[in-house]
């Protein structure tokens, strides 16, 4: 699985690509975790987009609890953005979809992202 | 394309190995690629299942896949000679719970069940036999 990162306005964006399967999950959830220390610095939050994310399965939704509830302690908005819909049925079935702050797309995810401080 | 069987050692680094396999049958029946992410899901989960909670001490119990196209569906068969269990009877998740209460974990199975339309388990001899099926849409999906 390839990860890039960018950065607007103080958001992270984290955009996987490929499976996010039993084999990929340790190194996504070392990404992820590694992702939301960085964004803890700052006022800002993390959003993951999935516009190229083609599979999760039960591997994949635990690292993204994981990443959400120590999101939630840390005080960091997290969100996920952009599910395929063979993704969305997988976060729909398990429930996560309605746990979790999901955008349709990178724009509003991005809207919808607190400032940074000044 | 109707019938593909093959067999592998239940430890993770099989799981690619079994996803290809897969993925080979749905093309060489020409099936819509639409429905395939449901049974590479269940082929996932049921097959990681077996490898975290089916190897006692010793031997690495051999798994056997099969999957046919039969009267618009196809059947997943997952079936392991490790110790008797059936994944069936784990509780379900609650999906309702909210964020911060929500436990990690018991969501494979669960999965499973709601993306096939049948699932049935069965101690067959001194084996573990999952069978999962599903309809499957598309003018390729005929009687096999």
């Amino acid at each position: 699985m390839k990860i890039t990162f960018e950065t607007h306005a103080g958001t992270t964006l984290m955009i996987p690509e490929g499976r996010l399967d039993f084999g990929a999950a340790p190194e996504f959830q070392r990404q992820i975790g590694k992702a939301l220390a960085g964004v803890q610095a700052a006022p800002a939050g993390l959003v993951v987009d999935c516009t190229a994310l083609d599979y999760v399965s039960s591997a994949g939704l635990r690292v993204f609890l994981l990443a959400a509830q120590s999101a939630r302690r840390a005080g960091v908005a997290f969100a996920l953005c952009a599910l395929q819909p063979r993704v969305r049925e997988v976060f729909d079935l398990s429930g996560f979809g309605r746990m979790m702050t999901v955008h349709a797309d990178r724009a509003t995810a991005l809207a919808q992202a607190p400032e940074p401080l000044p | 394309m109707n019938e593909m069987r093959t067999s592998v050692p239940s430890e993770a680094a099989q799981l690619p190995v079994l996803t290809h396999f897969l993925q080979e049958f749905w093309s060489a029946a020409s099936l819509p690629p639409a429905q395939l992410m449901s049974f590479e899901l269940a082929l996932e989960e049921i097959f990681m299942n077996v490898v975290m909670h089916g190897s006692p001490s010793g031997a690495l119990p051999r798994v056997e896949i099969s999957l046919v196209l039969a009267g618009g569906a196809v059947i997943l068969t997952v079936e392991d000679n490790g110790p008797e269990f059936d994944p069936l009877t784990l509780p379900p998740p609650d999906v309702n719970a909210n964020l911060v209460d929500r436990p990690i974990g018991g969501l494979g199975v669960f999965l499973v069940r709601e993306m096939m339309d049948a699932v049935s388990y069965h101690r067959v001899g001194s084996c573990n036999q999952l069978r999962m099926s599903k309809h499957v849409e598309g003018p390729e999906a005929r009687a096999g």
